[in-house]
């Protein structure tokens, strides 16, 4: 017997009793008056920041205004983005600008997704990450957003939520760990 | 790996020799417990959250084989190839025969505590692979060849002044330079080198789901991407019981996870695995290794639904004031000190031992787990394996014999009261309560129950 069957047939010899799935939609769970509001409060606490587009501004505009001598910029919410043949190649990005699905109020996080699941090493790579998410693609638990990122799938996606960051030396906040060292997300 | 011969009190007793460490090492991780208590109390619903996450994981537990089973199914399709690994040993083996596949000389790994309770490190070194841990706390306990102190802050144990002198002799780091920023950014330089130039990344599990066949990796630092993203090869280790049934769940998890974890509302990174990256391969290992025996005791199933956060530790006061590195399992704590004891009572009985029945881990536990009511019947198995050391087992027999005489007790008590008292300072310091720096306390007139009695009279 293989130790696939010998290990299902244990577990299912052993069931302990359990209790029926709950209805996870039963409870009430936290709601936020602005949305935005609350998402740009957290993000500036966890290495991020957050801002809305404003009428005649563009996302280059803000980005270049808060980075005037950036390194490489790869930019692939724009028409013909920039394609690599292997995910080292992104090595030396200094700006990355990747669209968001979707953020969410009570976290800060913003779902990151996209076909054919070949940017992906761009996203950590990048010293400097910036998310384009749609005005209105805001939600406030990570409840909300799980009902509505179910929709899609492309073999990743992620939640990133401010800066990489880490507290291993004496508990000390450090901000860029391993991925990029700053957020902004950019609502627009 | 743990020298499994450790025994909780001896150790705790020299960790304590160093008085200003150990008040650091409590406050430091009391600071986190105060951060998560922030956090909850940010969620009216928080008390529901914890009761739907112990609902889901019970159910979960209760048809574990059937979840497995869809899990595999669903993987699969998604072009993963799924293992299963009874032990240990196995475990290794496999992890070791898709590198040896690959031709893969380095392996970078995120954060995994079943990759230490396997021993999976010192298995692929010792077969010509280079592992590289990358959680920066990980790196820093492997570049010391010593393990975790904690699952979550695994080297919280040291002080910024030992990292700086490690780093300099490992990474070259100035020395003397403790500040932490610039100790961090080195060691990023020096393991973006790691992550660009190996051949396969393992990651562990926080959640897998049914559903989707898809693992779910909770990291702050982003280690866990940048090696599942690069190097072509990803290995999943895990558990058999990480498995959750819906994605929708995650929306229950993600929100206690690293509010119990850390105090924040959630990790930076929450990345969901389906499938390899174009050109790579994806490969999950489910292990066994002792978690079907666990889920056939009554009395410790429960211990099953952890998804180790670690707020059972940063409120445990024997934790705080003992460092992980006193209990002899891998995994420290309360829920350590039921999980090892339900491995191996013999090596690991002193840890049921570690606790004073207080209570707060089971409170604090986001799946609610009765964590201190497993220690207690841990404390029972310890006995009958006879674990115990002679002093401890005589005091234990005689206090049962004593609290199965009422009189005898009595007349104990009432003659402690009068003699302590009187008793020379040079006789009372060297008793076992005595001796961690405490005075005996004061002994009351009368006893609890003397005091009980009368105020049973004087009612009306």
């Amino acid at each position: 017997m293989s130790s696939r069957e010998q290990i299902l047939a244990k577990l299912r010899h052993k069931r302990p009793h359990g209790p029926a799935l709950p209805d996870i939609d039963a409870v009430p769970f936290i709601t936020f008056a602005d949305k935005f509001d609350a998402f740009a409060t957290l993000v500036r606490n966890l290495g991020g920041d957050a801002v809305q587009l404003q009428p005649g501004e563009t996302v280059a505009g803000i980005v270049a205004q808060r980075w005037p001598q950036p390194g490489r910029v790869v930019d692939v919410t724009a028409a013909n983005p920039e394609q690599v043949s292997a995910p080292h190649d992104w090595h030396d990005v200094d700006i990355a600008i990747v669209p968001g699905e979707l953020a969410v109020a009570e976290s800060a996080a913003v779902w990151v997704s996209h076909a054919g699941n070949s940017q992906r090493a761009l996203y950590f790579l990048t010293q400097k990450l910036v998310l384009v998410v749609p005005k209105d693609a805001i939600v406030d638990t990570m409840r909300d957003a799980y009902a509505r990122v179910s929709i899609r799938e492309h073999g990743f996606g992620g939640f990133i939520s401010g800066s990489s960051r880490t507290a291993d030396i004496e508990q000390s906040l450090v901000m860029g760990a391993h991925g990029a060292m700053a957020a902004l997300v950019i609502f627009v | 790996m743990k020298n499994d011969n450790i025994n909780h009190a001896e150790a705790a007793a020299a960790f304590l020799q160093d008085r200003e460490q150990a008040r650091w090492h409590d406050s430091a991780i009391w600071w986190v417990r105060q951060k998560r208590d922030a956090q909850a109390k940010q969620l009216p619903e928080w008390e529901q959250l914890r009761a739907l996450a112990q609902q889901i994981k019970a159910h979960t537990l209760s048809r574990l084989d059937e979840y497995l089973e869809q899990f595999q199914r669903n993987a699969e399709q998604n072009g993963v190839t799924v293992h299963w690994a009874a032990d240990a040993d196995e475990h290794n083996r496999i992890v070791h025969g898709i590198l040896a596949a690959g031709g893969v000389k380095k392996l970078v790994k995120s954060k995994s505590m079943l990759t230490e309770e396997c021993g999976l490190n010192p298995y692929l070194e010792q077969r010509g692979i280079e592992v590289i841990d990358t959680d920066l706390g990980e790196r820093i306990v492997q570049l010391r060849h010593e393990p975790p102190s904690h699952i979550v802050m695994p080297a919280i144990h040291l002080k910024k002044e030992q990292i700086s002198e490690l780093f300099h002799k490992e990474l070259g780091t100035e020395a003397g330079n403790n500040d932490p920023t610039y100790l961090t950014h080195a060691a990023r330089a020096n393991l973006r080198e790691h992550f660009l130039t190996a051949g396969a990344g393992l990651t562990g599990v926080n959640f897998a789901i049914a559903e989707t066949g898809g693992v779910v990796v909770c990291t702050n630092e982003g280690n866990a991407d940048l090696g599942t993203a690069l190097p072509p090869i990803h290995i999943a280790s895990m558990g058999l019981e990480k498995i959750i049934p819906k994605q929708a769940h995650l929306g229950v998890f993600t929100r206690l996870l690293a509010r119990s974890a850390i105090g924040s509302p959630i990790t930076t990174y929450t990345s969901h695995f389906q499938q390899a990256r174009p050109g790579g391969e994806m490969h999950i290992v489910i292990v066994d290794n002792g978690r079907s025996d666990i889920l056939g005791s009554d009395d410790f199933s429960q211990s099953l639904r952890c998804i180790r956060c670690g707020a059972c530790m940063n409120t445990c006061p024997v934790y705080r004031r003992s460092t992980g590195h006193s209990y002899s399992y891998i995994i420290p704590g309360p829920i350590g000190s039921t999980l090892g004891p339900s491995r191996d009572i013999k090596k690991h009985g002193s840890m049921a031992f570690a606790c004073t029945t207080c209570g707060s881990c089971s409170n604090v536990c986001p799946v609610k787990i009765n964590l201190h009511e497993q220690l207690i019947l841990q404390r029972k198995r310890a006995f009958d394996a006879g674990t115990l050391k002679p002093v401890k087992k005589m005091g234990l027999l005689a206090m049962r014999f004593l609290t199965q005489h009422p009189s005898l007790m009595d007349t104990g008590g009432k003659l402690m009261r009068k003699v302590v008292p009187i008793l020379p300072q040079a006789l009372t310091q060297h008793s076992a309560w005595s001796r961690p720096g405490r005075d005996l306390p004061q002994m009351p007139a009368q006893s609890f129950k003397e005091m009980w009695q009368a105020r049973q009279k004087d009612k009306p």
